[in-house]
């Protein structure tokens, strides 16, 4: 049964989940965002071996669960003295997990500049790197915000997987609500709206970038 | 051998059977040919004929297959570093323009000294200003390419190509993409350039232009030169019948 009570009753409680939940998402975007920059830039631009090495990564983990990449992160990491803290660890996976779709992101945004661009930029002199910094990535840049802030959004709700290593985010929150009160019900909602309250506003800037950039 | 040593003495560019192909098909056939400085060549011939992909193979955006091509006396090799430099000597004007939709006219012109001669901003601004003026533009220094037309992009881009100062133009179907009625005012800073002495080639199908400007008229036809001389030769006395038919086409356009 819905109490609205219980939802109330326990709303700083939950909120401290949702400050856990934001903070590792901003965390892990800011890396992810960064890392899939370099992956996309290597992936197109690094030759033969390393564009195939970050394909092997890119493919790898979109492939995989990121539910088991965090598994991998926390459970597995130490038995071979790899010792992560919990945030370190959760964000480190959701990055290197997030670093795959985001490279594919900015891989996608610089093939879509017409050819003739990076031609004009090389007739004037330019090597690779100054074509890409003066005349291709500012122009993927209104490109890319869009499909970034789904990413975004797409993490707010992925953070969620920590709960399986008892990281005290949103939803662990609403977990342990529901196993004092007896009443999972109403924290699970609570929990559902305040997701809602983060993802909503972000969804819709990226639709707003989206009709600015078309 | 020594002969050939003395020919090319002097000569800004020099192709020497030149050949490239993508995949099996064979573009270009064997091309050669020389110019020397403040020449004016015109490159013409039906669409498909390969001279786009001669122009784009002498600045090595369009690496030949085969050949050779010497610059300013040094031989072009495929060596990364040489190639940069060749770009810096070569300007390069677009069918399609190609401005940087990102930047301001100004910043347009100044983008390549700031960047590849790593010239102060100061001085590329005020040079880029200068050109800007040049192609009548100074008054769209700060428009982005998106609010100019055609002909005024095209402007912004045959600057942009000047501000390296290149010792040959290179203008790859220069008003082919252009409104007809704005096709003049590039046309106009053309023959401007063409009568301060600037070496160019162009490919182009402007008749008018050719006879103006050009020293020398060179016909192409499926990836082969089949006839040059000078504008008043091969437009009023065309020695093949594939010269005729395809002026005789573009007469009538």
């Amino acid at each position: 049964m819905l109490k609205w009570s219980i939802i109330f009753d326990n709303l700083p409680f939950l909120l401290a989940g949702a400050w856990t939940t934001l903070s590792l998402t901003v965390v892990s975007m800011i890396f992810a965002t960064v890392a899939g920059l370099l992956v996309g830039l290597m992936n197109m631009f690094g030759g033969r071996v390393i564009g195939a090495i970050t394909r092997v990564y890119i493919e790898a983990v979109r492939g995989t669960p990121a539910l088991l990449l965090i598994l991998i992160v926390y459970y597995a990491l130490p038995r071979i003295g790899l010792n992560l803290p919990m945030f370190p660890a959760a964000a480190v996976s959701l990055a290197v997990c997030y670093a795959a779709y985001i490279a594919e992101v900015f891989r996608s945004a610089v093939e879509s500049i017409p050819k003739g661009q990076s031609e004009a930029a090389f007739s004037l002199g330019m090597n690779q790197a100054q074509a890409l910094r003066h005349v291709i990535l500012p122009q993927t840049f209104r490109r890319v915000l869009p499909p970034l802030a789904n990413e975004f959004a797409a993490l707010i709700k992925d953070t969620s997987l920590v709960a399986f290593i008892s990281m005290e985010d949103l939803l662990f929150k609403a977990k342990i609500i529901g196993a004092r009160t007896y009443n999972v019900f109403s924290p699970y909602i609570g929990a559902a709206i305040i997701y809602l309250i983060m993802t909503t506003p972000v969804m819709q800037w990226s639709r707003n970038l989206e009709k600015k950039v078309e | 051998m020594a002969g050939d040593m003395m020919m090319s003495q002097g000569k800004l560019l020099v192709v020497d059977d030149v050949h490239k192909s993508f995949g099996s098909l064979e573009v270009i056939k064997g091309v050669s040919f020389d110019m020397d400085c403040k020449e004016r060549l015109v490159l013409m011939g039906p669409s498909g004929s390969g001279k786009s992909t001669l122009v784009r193979c002498i600045n090595w955006i369009e690496p030949p297959s085969a050949g050779r091509i010497t610059f300013d006396g040094k031989l072009v090799e495929s060596g990364k570093y040489d190639i940069r430099r060749l770009r810096e000597d070569i300007g390069m004007v677009f069918q399609q323009f190609n401005v940087f939709p990102h930047l301001t006219a100004l910043q347009n012109v100044a983008l390549g000294p700031l960047v590849v001669k790593k010239t102060t901003r100061k001085e590329a601004e005020a040079e880029a200003m200068e050109l800007l003026a040049k192609v009548g533009l100074a008054h769209r220094a700060d428009y982005k390419p998106g609010q100019m037309s055609g002909g005024e992009q095209q402007r912004v881009a045959i600057a942009r190509a000047l501000a390296m100062h290149p010792k040959l133009m290179l203008f790859d179907e220069p008003t082919s993409s252009i409104d007809v009625e704005l096709i003049h005012e590039v046309l106009d800073v053309m023959v401007k350039l063409a009568d301060e002495g600037m070496t160019m080639i162009v490919v182009t199908h402007e008749m008018g232009f050719a006879k103006e400007v050009a020293d020398r008229v060179i016909f192409m036809d499926q990836g082969l030169i089949i006839e040059s001389g000078s504008p008043s030769r091969v437009f009023e006395h065309p020695q093949q019948e594939r010269t005729l038919s395809f002026l005789s086409k573009v007469l009538l356009a």
